[in-house]
């Protein structure tokens, strides 16, 4: 060996020796964790503030890191140039990185936790992952954090978990001020604009009015816009099939609890999958059925499927949740289709009074949010960052943007978006990708009144919302003599303390869960053949279908929620 | 010491003749032992996680701390009629898929030998093995458009040509839905799986063929009497391989096309493991079916390896 050779070796050698060295030496010094500042910094960041923005960077803002957060929505990730997002980084030093679901959530999740494959933090089903022990106990490190602190604990009751411990961090409609409810997100039976506008402006009450009022329209108009006129669709496709199993309790006069009734005065659960109103709600489905208002295919086709039909705007009702068709609204408000686009309408049995909506009512479900994975890179990092966005102006510059660019202030204190700001906002991919709303909603949030009543955000505005409102939906509320199409429906009802059962936790593999699965698969295989098979046939397979369902032994799920109503109203009395 | 234990010496020189075979052969083992090492990482080592099946699993527990239950997880599964339900299709469907298989696929690769125009019968051969490469879910897409009550292709054609007069709901009813993966299967896979029977029938000596045409063989007895018993062991090995793997009917088509109406003939062994142990969390009960279903397996294949050496000498092990 030579000796140039040698000690081209040698300096290597001491080269790479030197690397981890100095990479240690600007390592971030250490942080008061008390007071989120630090407690030295190479740059001095404390008394600098952006200029675009007007906010104050966290102290860190230097070092960067990345967390992975799993959503249990099927939705795309914001673009990696989004300016507000961009900022946020650059305040923070902190960039989210979203997993949205593909495929069945249920099946993600069970992979996750067999794998124990889990990232920074879990936006699902939080009470899997917290038996499976994924996530970490928050309830000692939340004092540490003064805005998430203030934002929480109202809610520590019920953030708390049976074994004691706090570990989600709720991100809908943590507040004590809600905003009024301008739209249903809920269930509802939803109906055509043009139809109610053709017939006069009527408000149906029972199925009969409903399914009359399709039918007529359907006879006088059999195709909208050269497409075949379409009565009556029903959701099937998997864990959706909500649209096909769900009617008969709102029916009834419940609200979105479950797979089971509960009575409001002995609160004690039944199956409402069985019981007369089921009866009769499929039997008028059969009914309509062999009058040509329902499509067959409506009970093979998957979701994308059913979204598209209803963005023809050839659909005139279907039962659904709101959030479910979001985006078929959205393509039949894009192309200025406001007659085709949808409302709910107050059906229930004969005499009962419809509750769809939920009243706003101080207390939250306490697993419908966030938790921290034991896998979490720095949790306190995560959770300084979540600390800082709840901050008013954070949380303005996230939700409305930059004043004049974005909105504009009024006199009275509220706030409404620019034209070209509401254009962005009204468009899921430019909201998406130019606004901070993917991090604000996934993130903990404030929501409904701040304490001087203004709203925090657009969603919550009245404003705002009237403002957006079109032309045409404005006349067509103006005929009922309502402001917001909430108002259709009955006033807000308030819910018993264990509402909603779906939220409960059956624990995975016990006897109560495989009991409600049964009950679900039954229902998921009867009803579609019951509104298809020949009126004199509905009966005997009626029959059947109960008998099914009790040989099946629904006993152990009743049994298992009976008990935990009566713990939850119990200490709550 | 030698005589009183004359076996010794020739042990000895047993094992070293041994020793030297292997040395000599010391490259062939280097070679083979990354792929030694790949199986079993990926397929002996799963194999630990059986061990949930006779536990009650939970996973915050993990292996250690998961209580034992010996075969009770057996037990709930063979009294659960789901589980049955599931066996007995997967059966029919497999069943199915195999015999439209083989049928389809050699009969497609004789029809194909018989053209002498290779420029048309490459095309055809590239064309009619191009639907192995698409997704299940496009596949899948296509035919619950051909197949849709509103304007698909396949009602169209039945109500023009008068044999039907309104149309029928084909992915909703029960009867039609094993005949409707059997074909998918087959307009996907026929193609394909022709390739090695063309391949085997190529190496067919010629002269065969001109004896039979001595013998005044035309066509047909050519394909009888030379070209099947030709590609026979090629069969034979391809029939035991897949009857190894009768209890996969595969998953994706009947997972797709498996809504509420037709759940009764849809639901394979595979989905009901994906039933119970992901979607309900119940690990250990999965664990169980997957258990039961290689059991079922490698008692298949090893009867049908049995059966076709006894019966030709033909034998994949």
């Amino acid at each position: 060996m030579d000796k140039r050779r040698l000690s081209r070796i040698c300096s290597f050698i001491l080269i790479s020796c030197l690397i981890p060295i100095s990479a240690a030496c600007v390592k971030n010094p250490p942080m008061n964790r008390a007071t989120g500042q630090a407690t030295s910094t190479p740059m001095d960041t404390g008394s600098y503030i952006d200029e675009d923005t007007g906010l104050t960077p966290m102290p860190d803002a230097h070092n960067p890191i990345t967390f992975k957060i799993f959503i249990r929505d099927p939705s795309a990730a914001p673009s990696k140039s989004n300016p507000v997002l961009r900022k946020i980084t650059e305040l923070t030093g902190v960039t989210i990185e979203y997993e949205f679901l593909v495929g069945d959530l249920a099946q993600k999740q069970g992979v996750m936790i067999a794998s124990e494959d889990y990232p920074d933090a879990i936006f699902a089903e939080a009470n899997k992952f917290i038996d499976a022990g994924a996530f970490i106990p928050l309830e000692d490190k939340l004092p540490n954090y003064p805005n998430l602190y203030a934002h929480y604990s109202p809610f520590a009751d019920d953030m708390t978990y049976i074994d004691g411990h706090q570990y989600i961090l709720e991100i809908y409609s943590v507040t004590l001020n809600a905003a009024p409810l301008f739209e249903p997100t809920g269930p509802g039976f939803f109906i055509q604009k043009a139809v109610l506008e053709d017939a006069g402006y009527p408000i149906p009450r029972t199925l009969d009015e409903y399914f009359q009022l399709i039918e007529n329209y359907k006879a006088k108009y059999p195709e909208i816009d050269g497409i075949k006129t379409i009565g009556f669709e029903i959701l099937c496709d998997g864990w959706r099939d909500f649209c096909l199993r769900n009617p008969p309790q709102h029916l009834m006069g419940a609200g979105n609890d479950g797979d089971a009734y509960v009575d409001p005065i002995t609160f004690k659960a039944s199956l409402y999958q069985i019981s007369d109103t089921a009866k009769d709600y499929y039997r008028k489905l059969n009914e309509v059925y062999h009058k040509g208002l329902i499509e067959a295919e409506t009970f093979t086709q998957n979701y994308d499927q059913y979204i598209s039909r209803l963005s023809s705007g050839a659909v005139l009702g279907f039962f659904d949740q709101g959030w479910n068709f979001i985006p078929a609204h959205n393509v039949l408000e894009a192309e200025k289709k406001y007659n085709r686009t949808y409302i709910a309408v107050p059906i229930a049995n004969p005499g009962v009074k419809d509750s769809y909506l939920d009243a706003p009512s101080g207390s939250i479900p306490g697993n419908n949010g966030i938790g921290i994975t034991k896998k979490c890179k720095d949790p306190d990092r995560l959770l300084a960052f979540y600390d800082w966005l709840l901050q008013e102006d954070v949380q303005n510059y996230l939700q409305w943007g930059i004043e004049g660019r974005d909105y504009i202030q009024l006199s009275g204190g509220g706030k409404v978006f620019t034209e070209t700001r509401r254009k962005i906002q009204n468009d899921d991919a430019t909201k998406r990708d130019l606004t901070g709303y993917i991090l604000w909603n996934y993130s903990p949030k404030r929501q409904g009144l701040y304490e001087n009543g203004e709203p925090c955000g657009p969603d919550d505005s009245a404003d705002e919302y009237l403002m957006s409102m079109s032309d045409y939906d404005r006349s067509f509320l103006k005929k009922y003599g309502i402001k917001y199409p909430a108002q259709l429906l009955s006033d807000p009802v308030e819910r018993p303390a264990y509402y909603p059962l779906w939220a409960m936790s059956l624990g995975d593999g016990s006897a109560a869960s495989v009991a409600a699965n049964k009950v679900v698969e039954t229902c998921r295989k009867y009803y579609p053949r019951l509104i298809l098979s020949a009126p004199d046939e509905f009966d005997r397979l009626w029959q059947e279908f109960v008998t099914e369902i009790q040989n099946g032994n629904p006993q152990p799920y009743l049994d298992e929620i009976n008990r935990r109503i009566a713990e939850i109203m119990n200490r709550n009395r | 010491m030698t005589e009183l234990n004359p076996a010794l010496p020739r042990a000895t020189k047993k094992w070293k003749k041994t020793l030297r075979l292997y040395s000599q052969q010391k490259s062939l083992f280097f070679m083979i032992l990354p792929w030694m090492i790949f199986t079993f990482i990926f397929n002996y080592l799963p194999l630990t996680g059986w061990i949930m099946a006779f536990q009650n699993f939970r996973p915050g527990k993990g292996y250690w701390k998961s209580p034992f239950v010996g075969f009770d997880q057996f037990a709930f599964l063979f009294r659960e009629q789901g589980f049955w339900r599931a066996f007995r299709n997967t059966l029919a469907m497999s069943t199915m898929n195999l015999v439209f298989g083989f049928v389809f696929a050699i009969g497609f690769a004789l029809l194909l030998n018989e053209i002498k125009n290779t420029y048309f019968k490459r095309t055809v051969q590239t064309i009619s093995y191009l639907p192995h490469f698409l997704s299940w879910i496009i596949v899948c897409g296509l035919i619950s458009n051909i197949l849709s009550t509103s304007d698909g292709a396949f009602n169209n054609l039945l109500m023009w040509l008068g044999i039907i007069d309104k149309p029928i709901l084909w992915l909703g009813e029960p009867k039609y839905f094993w005949w409707i993966v059997a074909f998918a299967n087959v307009w996907k896979e026929t193609g394909w799986n022709s390739i090695i029977y063309l391949a085997a029938m190529s190496s067919i000596d010629t002269s065969l063929y001109e004896a039979c045409e001595i013998d005044g063989g035309n066509r047909y007895r050519k394909m009888w009497h030379i070209t099947l018993p030709g590609i026979r062991p090629t069969i034979l090995v391809l029939l035991i391989m897949n009857l190894g793997f009768i209890l996969n009917a595969g998953f994706e088509v009947q997972y797709l096309f498996g809504r509420g109406l037709v759940m009764d003939v849809s639901e394979t062994i595979d989905i009901f493991v994906l039933k119970y142990g992901i979607t309900l969390g119940n690990y250990s009960l999965a664990t169980a079916a997957g258990i039961f279903k290689s059991v079922i397996s490698i008692f298949m294949i090893v009867t049908t390896n049995y059966l076709s050496g006894k019966i030709e000498d033909e034998r994949l092990f």
